[in-house]
């Protein structure tokens, strides 16, 4: 099993900011430290909100939900920042019961659930000197 | 069916696949072969990452069977003596994420009916076992 890490800037200047990481196949043992690899990358840039997209995700263990901790916490730390997940699979959802609570972690059903909750939410400003 | 599997990530998943594979061709459901991956690959990642160190000159053994009500699969490595089952049962809590094992056991908990462990000679032995009816839970 393997998996395909897409991360997609958006070009919407509402959303700037806003990362998306599309992972598609298995996040596990094997495959986690991929993740990590992009996350470190990610994480330093400019990232306000950072959604995971776990549409085409199959399969997640214990090792991929300690780097969704990882990011949730690197996010929190920043001040108001958040890691958000959409499109999950039934499957995954029963895995990620463990941190789905937890402060600085949203959950939504799909892309247009995030951007209502995006337009509304009071932006943080994490990166001083830029425009929100 | 018996693999010997090298202690590195990659042949934890080369299990895994070989669960599925076989699990799939005895027409059990996706949700179970879900949670039957999920708990041969926390306990295969704990015997590659912390029995073994991830020395990739080191083996362990998994044997995957399924009879008429159950699917069981053993593991059985060479490393110090660990008992997995000894860490205290609770609910899943997201905090634990800095505890070894700490929700990798509990994910296999949630997932299998039973887990057995035993020290056999110099050897860790453990046993993961799916109660399963296809005639009338599955199908």
């Amino acid at each position: 099993m393997s998996l395909s890490i897409q991360t997609i800037n958006s070009s919407d200047p509402r959303q700037a900011g806003v990362v998306t990481i599309k992972l598609i196949g298995s996040l596990d043992t094997a495959t986690a430290p991929e993740l990590d690899r992009e996350l470190t990358s990610c994480l330093a840039g400019r990232v306000n909100d950072l959604v995971f997209d776990l549409a085409e995700l199959k399969f997640v263990s214990s090792a991929g939900l300690r780097l969704f901790q990882v990011a949730r916490k690197q996010m929190v730390a920043r001040g108001g920042g958040r890691a958000s997940f959409i499109n999950m699979q039934p499957q995954v959802e029963e895995v990620f019961v463990i941190i789905q609570s937890l402060p600085g972690i949203g959950v939504f059903k799909d892309i247009e659930a995030l951007d209502r909750y995006l337009a509304t939410r009071p932006r943080p400003n994490l990166w001083p000197g830029t425009q929100k | 069916m018996t693999l010997q599997l090298h202690a590195t990530p990659a042949e934890v998943m080369r299990g895994v696949e070989a669960l599925q594979g076989f699990a799939r061709a005895q027409g059990m459901p996706e949700k179970t072969i879900f949670g039957l991956a999920l708990a041969l690959e926390e306990c295969g990642s704990n015997i590659v990452n912390h029995a073994l160190q991830r020395d990739a000159q080191k083996q362990f053994q998994l044997v995957i069977e399924h009879t008429n009500h159950a699917f069981v699969i053993e593991l059985r490595d060479g490393g110090p003596e660990f008992d997995p089952t000894a860490a205290t049962d609770r609910t899943l809590r997201a905090e634990d994420d800095d505890l070894p094992g700490g929700w990798g056991i509990q994910l296999v908990r949630q997932n299998m009916d039973e887990i057995h462990y035993a020290r056999e000679g110099n050897e860790n032995v453990l046993r993961l076992i799916k109660r399963v009816n296809l005639s009338v839970d599955e199908k």
